[in-house]
């Protein structure tokens, strides 16, 4: 082989090749994220129904814990008549967004098989993930909020419009910061170690079982810097038809989950070739 | 056309630096099947990778404007705690097949019997690649790429898979790798060789295994 070009051999310009129109590639990638979509949710809940049972029962597990743990310590709800109402509001939004943002970090290695298949890009895998992952959190949630409104521990939504807009911010955040990981990772895979430590923390600065609004506002000037307290917040204001929050501020947990998925993808794209 | 423009391909694991292809250029000859030997760790299922596009090269490009297959070998993308039937509709929906019609056709060539209802892990190596080829054959390509998966199962399987190929063979063309110089001589007419000096090619499938064999 000399060192002639392929775009020399054939003329000016690279050769010809039929570009794909932008209308026949997001046909193509909506069905494969679909496809993937299928596929993850068989291989996450397993063959048998006891796995969508399981992924109900763990987040409900948690909620029950705290609620026990406030009840025997005779503890009144920071907010409302209901204890587990309000822990379910921090709890199940957090854990929301951990689930998919720690799903998502592995999500390259996970899946390095299905690259076989040249047709799936990586970008399609963490998109059917987090898909995956948003559809099982809104059928909890839908689960066990209904529950609680039936066992009389909770009312009806104040808001549910707002409902649905936070959990589609709380969705975008866990996604940008997922994305974010799962390229850090691939670059250097003590980062799963180290972001465990990191975000330990959450479960306390993220109002789960407290009103920030009724911390000093020196802690609050500090808290604010946490988008997932504002989502909890955000959650609550939905929820309740009379919770107020002095730090509520509904544009920032979205910015950063905007500005993260973009950054995540620019790195996707960037480091590519060293992936493989 | 199917062509490798500067293509480099390096690998850097703990460390060691491995380079595959350096700066190689190429264009695949339309509608003719091509062999492709080597020794092994040679870089031949890493050209098959970059030809499908399972993976970039780590410099260049590699030009593709015709349906190429996946890399067809043992191993593939199946899924082992998934069923062989759910891993044939998936890899159907992916391809945009007719998901019902894939799945009949695979039955009947891959002749896995009730195995298809079990996960693959509990398959054995010659039943995975039964299924993958079947799968494949399902699946219209331009180009097939296969890695080593020609001889796999009993004679009757291997004399139907040789009559469903030739077939495939009057309109699509296929890139092979092989160790065996019986299967290169039957299904290609020209081959790349692949050693740590570079890439030659052989216009002539004989001076190709000729070479392969004085290596």
């Amino acid at each position: 082989m000399g060192h002639r070009h392929i775009v020399d051999l054939l003329g000016a310009g690279p050769p010809h090749v039929r570009q794909m129109t932008t209308a026949e590639l997001l046909t193509l990638q909506i069905r494969v994220i679909l496809s993937l979509v299928l596929r993850e949710t068989r291989a996450t809940f397993g063959t048998s129904s006891f796995g969508y049972i399981w992924a109900v029962i763990t987040p409900t597990a948690s909620v029950a814990v705290l609620v026990i743990l406030f009840s025997m310590v005779g503890r009144h709800a920071p907010f409302g008549a209901s204890l587990a109402l309000f822990f379910a509001t921090g709890i199940l939004t957090l854990q929301f967004f951990t689930e998919t943002s720690g799903k998502l970090m592995t999500v390259f290695d996970a899946n390095k098989a299905l690259l076989t298949y040249p047709i799936i890009k990586d970008v399609d895998t963490i998109l059917a993930r987090a898909i995956l992952i948003s559809a099982t959190y809104l059928v909890i949630m839908v689960i066990f909020y209904a529950g609680l409104i039936l066992a009389g521990m909770a009312q009806f939504p104040a808001s549910p419009g707002q409902l649905v807009l936070v959990f589609l911010s709380t969705a975008l955040l866990g996604l940008g910061y997922g994305t974010v990981n799962a390229v850090i990772v691939s670059l250097w895979d003590t980062w799963i170690q180290i972001e465990k430590v990191l975000t330990r923390p959450l479960f306390f600065i993220s109002g789960i079982f407290y009103v920030p609004s009724q911390l000093p506002t020196r802690a609050q000037d500090y808290l604010q810097w946490n988008p997932i307290l504002h989502l909890v917040e955000w959650f609550r204001i939905g929820f309740y038809p009379n919770y107020s929050s002095s730090v509520l501020d509904k544009t920032y947990p979205v910015l950063v989950g905007t500005v993260l998925l973009l950054i995540g993808l620019a790195g996707e794209r960037l480091f590519r070739r060293t992936r493989f | 056309m199917l062509a490798f423009d500067r293509v480099s391909k390096i690998y850097n694991l703990k460390g060691v630096r491995k380079v595959i292809l350096d700066d190689l250029s190429f264009v695949f000859p339309e509608n003719r099947n091509v062999a492709i030997m080597g020794k092994n760790g040679a870089g031949k299922s890493t050209m098959m990778r970059l030809l499908a596009g399972s993976e970039p090269p780590t410099s260049g490009h590699v030009y593709r404007s015709l349906r190429v297959s996946w890399p067809l070998g043992f191993a593939g993308g199946f899924n082992g705690s998934m069923t062989g039937i759910e891993n044939i509709r998936f890899v159907s929906r992916i391809y945009g097949q007719d998901t019902e019609r894939v799945v009949t056709y695979v039955k009947e060539f891959a002749e896995l019997g009730p195995s298809l209802r079990l996960p693959i892990k509990t398959y054995s190596s010659g039943m995975k690649a039964r299924l993958a080829f079947g799968l494949s054959m399902a699946i219209n390509f331009q180009v097939y790429l296969i890695d080593e998966i020609t001889a796999v199962g009993d004679e009757t399987f291997r004399k139907k898979s040789r009559a469903v190929f030739q077939e495939k063979l009057k309109s699509s063309q296929i890139i092979m790798v092989s160790h065996s110089a019986a299967t290169i001589q039957e299904y290609c007419d020209c081959g790349l060789l692949l050693n740590a000096g570079g890439v030659t090619f052989y216009d002539e499938v004989t001076e190709l295994i000729t070479a392969y064999k004085s290596l």
